[in-house]
């Protein structure tokens, strides 16, 4: 067995049992235990202050605290636990009130954004290494801007522009916002060349009113075409691969704040809990 | 048409360009260059441009460090005038050799990094950089840097030593093996005059004096051949005596260029870089008439493949080549193979021959039968013949022809510890950049970039390189390894910023940074220009737990690992 097989068999296996155990210790307790609801609390907020801390372990990386891949795996199945403590919790049951209810939703977007993270994290870095011409993120602006200087030497320089308006009036009308900045960043994580299909398509309509000469330009900017592209491809999964963070992290600091704040108020008015 | 450079010729550039010609006629006059017979010397390779253009006269005051123990060089010395010391036992301590203390941070320090990383990148308190008692440092009248030992009677006092005097050689023996320097040696009166020569002038004076050559073979095979010999595999079944004799017969050879890594990055640059460049040590299809030992540098093992050379493996230090053949023709004399395979130096290769008469007498009766290669397959016999699959083409399966191609094309085999990627798992997160400043004064001492075939990347990060040609030529020792074949580092306190290593770096992993004080304003020296430092990857040798980037990646994608073992490197592709 494979190392990721392993891990994938092993995290499973644990989420599983876990899974199991606290169902069956619920339905043997859960009408058996006085103040059920705080002991399950209790819990899932403790598997939650675990799964936080992950972002704490990222920013000590001096200290002797284990492996960042370890802390993921727990993080990822401690996670799914989460799913059957949060049920475990509601005892079943849709939450009531306006404060129980954002406080479950901040969890399910919580939860929701990690998954869809997860998944992100499995899927776009393959396409990445699949498509070559690795590059690094912040880079690419520096990048896209040498391509334009190339694009508009090509389309404006000083013998284009005499020799075939063509190009230019060409340039300027499809292509000057194609190098101008990024494009097409849902069609690159759908997968979809479609916008790039379309550009290379209308420069082969404009071969026919070039002669030789502008045929190579253009054959140039075609090149130049697909470097830009292939640069907006790695900006695209890129940023994807590092915005879904920028969801989950604030999401979680509000859940965790919203989740004392349900602790104080549990206890503030601890004679209604059972 | 490809890009072309001007044919590199030898003496291009000289060992030094000041050596004039009065100073070779003194040499010319003076032992042993004055017995040197200048005839047996070739046409291209006179005495007299030999001594011009790869020797240098150095001089050196006392208590002036010559050579370092553990470094490695080039170059060998001979005494013209006064004396020098040799530290015999017990070494001289690493604060005199201007290194680091290996050891981990202890508990206060790796906690106090909390705070203190948030100090300006590559920051220093002044007295951090200050030198202890024991060692200054000062310029000669050629801008050379030389480190004296500040308490001369004391090191005397603690440390056994030993004088040599005008007419003794030292340093051949690292010079010509690459391996690192066994003993420091010191200036022991205060006019201290030597001839540095160069190893490609040593090997060419070898070549036509035997008198040299004999006093050289002399001092390799009484230091270092008997107990190279007795840690090869090979010869674990051979008695004392008949090691003896082995070794009395052996030839030792060097192929390649000891300043590879300058060529090399020219030639990448111009894209020439090319396996029919590799000087030859053994040709596929010769007569198999010795085994080759690789002592030191790597060999490329190739076979004719269509109009070029495919590599099949790239073998290093410890590794036999022509075991199998030899031990088939001794067995099958009458259905004798030629060598199968092409090995070449890449780069530099220091190489130790049994001759096959050898091997038949001594070595090959010695070894019971389990431990003889299986025959070569009949058909490969024939000359031209494909041959079958044999541990070359193993090595080759093992990670498939292109990525041995990139492996060796780039010089990745170097590497023990090198930074690989897996770009299908690798989410471009930077938690490993930022692992590394977080744990280096806040400069990550990498980039996470770098050549890539396929989805296999290596980081422009130091390799801890098995030849580390950027400690080749320190002026004060402060890039050393921390233990014999342990990580390179850098000891930020003697390092001068002269981008020694940096330059002689092949890989461009060592980065000169100007650094600050404790306010993050950047130190000056007395001239007013900035303090420069060499920095790079020192693999978190001073941090529990191993390196932090590894440690630091979520998705496993990161791995240092030693790219001269392709069975680990196989693995961790499967995984």
């Amino acid at each position: 067995m494979t190392r990721f097989r392993r891990q994938l068999f092993v995290g499973w296996f644990l989420f599983l049992l876990a899974s199991v155990a606290a169902i069956a210790l619920h339905i043997r307790y859960h009408l058996a235990l006085p103040k059920y609801a705080y002991l399950t609390g209790w819990a899932f907020f403790g598997v939650m202050l675990v799964l936080t801390l992950y972002n704490a372990r990222k920013k000590l990386p001096f200290l002797p605290l284990g492996n960042s891949e370890s802390w993921l795996q727990i993080h990822i199945y401690g996670g799914f636990f989460t799913v059957v403590l949060f049920l475990i919790h509601l005892n079943f049951r849709l939450p009531t009130g306006w404060f129980e209810g954002t406080l479950a939703w901040l969890y399910l977007f919580v939860t929701g954004s990690g998954v869809v993270g997860l998944m992100l994290t499995r899927v776009l870095p393959r396409r990445l290494s699949t498509r070559g011409g690795e590059v690094i993120y912040e880079r690419i602006p520096a990048l896209r801007h040498t391509l334009r200087c190339e694009a508009e030497t090509l389309a404006f320089g000083s013998d284009a522009i005499a020799n075939s308006p063509a190009l230019a009036e060409f340039y300027y009308r499809e292509l000057a916002m194609f190098f101008a900045g990024p494009r097409h960043f849902w069609p690159h994580l759908l997968e979809s060349r479609r916008p790039l299909n379309a550009l290379l398509s209308e420069m082969d309509d404009l071969r026919r009113y070039l002669n030789e000469s502008e045929r190579a330009t253009l054959e140039k900017l075609r090149q130049l075409v697909r470097q830009k592209d292939g640069l907006d491809y790695h900006r695209a999964l890129q940023s994807a691969l590092k915005l879904w963070l920028f969801v989950h992290l604030p999401l979680t600091y509000s859940l965790m704040m919203f989740t004392l704040l349900h602790v104080v108020i549990v206890f503030a008015f601890a004679g209604g809990a059972r | 048409m490809p890009p072309t450079i001007e044919r590199p010729q030898r003496w291009d550039v000289a060992f030094d360009s000041e050596m004039t010609d009065a100073a070779v006629e003194r040499l010319l006059a003076i032992a042993p260059f004055s017995a040197m017979d200048a005839t047996k010397f070739s046409k291209r390779t006179p005495l007299r441009d030999i001594l011009r253009n790869d020797t240098s006269i150095r001089r050196y005051r006392k208590g002036e460090i010559i050579v370092r123990q553990g470094d490695y060089g080039t170059s060998a010395f001979l005494i013209l005038t006064g004396a020098t010391r040799v530290v015999l036992k017990p070494d001289l301590p690493l604060s005199l050799l201007g290194r680091q203390a290996p050891g981990k941070k202890g508990i206060f320090r790796t906690l106090a990094q909390l705070w203190s990383s948030k100090r300006p990148p590559e920051s220093f308190r002044r007295a951090q950089l200050q030198h202890g008692d024991g060692l200054g440092a000062r310029r000669n009248e050629n801008e050379e840097v030389h480190v004296f030992l500040q308490d001369l009677p004391r090191v005397m006092d603690q440390h056994r030593t030993e004088q040599m005097i005008a007419g003794d050689f030292f340093g051949e023996i690292a010079a010509l093996s690459r391996m690192p320097r066994t003993s420091t040696i010191f200036a022991d009166s205060d006019e201290v005059e030597l001839i540095e020569i160069r190893w490609q002038g040593l090997r060419d004076l070898m070549r036509h004096d035997p008198a040299l050559q004999q006093h050289i073979n002399r001092i390799y095979r009484e230091r270092a051949m008997a107990s190279f010999l007795r840690a090869t595999p090979m010869f674990r079944h051979l008695t004392k005596e008949q090691l003896a004799q082995v070794a009395e017969q052996v030839e030792f050879a060097t192929y390649g260029d000891y300043d590879w890594s300058g060529e090399y990055k020219r030639l990448a640059k111009a894209g020439t870089a090319t396996p029919e460049k590799e000087p030859v040590i053994v040709q596929q299809g010769d007569y198999p008439n010795g085994v080759v030992l690789v002592r030191a540098g790597f060999a490329r093992v190739s076979q004719k493949f269509g109009t070029g050379e495919r590599t099949l493996n790239y073998i290093g230090a410890g590794h036999v080549f022509g075991f199998d053949e030899i031990a088939h023709n001794w067995r099958e004399p009458a259905a004798s193979v030629s060598f199968q395979f092409t090995l070449r130096a890449i780069g530099y290769t220091h190489v130790i021959i049994v001759p096959t008469p050898v091997m038949e007498k001594f070595v090959l009766p010695s070894l019971p039968p389990k431990e003889l290669p299986p025959l070569i397959a009949p058909r490969d016999a024939e000359p031209g013949a494909p041959a079958s699959p044999s541990s070359a083409e193993q090595a080759r399966d093992l990670v498939g022809a292109e990525t041995l191609e990139f492996l060796t094309e780039n010089r990745f085999f170097n590497g023990t510890a090198s930074m690989v990627i897996d770009l299908d798992r690798c989410t471009r997160c930077d938690d490993c950049v930022r692992a590394c400043a977080s744990t280096h004064d806040n400069n990550p001492r990498f980039l996470r970039h770098g050549p890539s075939m396929g989805r296999l990347m290596i980081a422009n990060s130091c390799m801890h390189c098995a030849d580390p040609v950027c400690m080749i030529g320190c002026p004060t020792g402060a890039i050393h390894r921390e233990s014999f074949a342990g990580q390179v580092v850098i000891n930020p306190v003697t390092c001068i910023g002269c981008k020694a290593c940096a330059n002689n770096c092949p890989y461009d992993a060592i980065r000169m940074v100007d650094v600050r004080d404790e306010n993050g304003d950047f130190m000056v020296g007395e001239d007013l220009k900035p303090i420069a430092k060499a920095t790079k990857c020192d693999l978190c040798v001073e941090n529990h737990g191993g390196p932090a980037c590894q440690r630091a990646c979520p998705h496993g994608a990161l791995e240092r690992m030693n790219l001269n073992n392709l069975t680990a490197l196989a693995d961790w592709m499967k995984r």
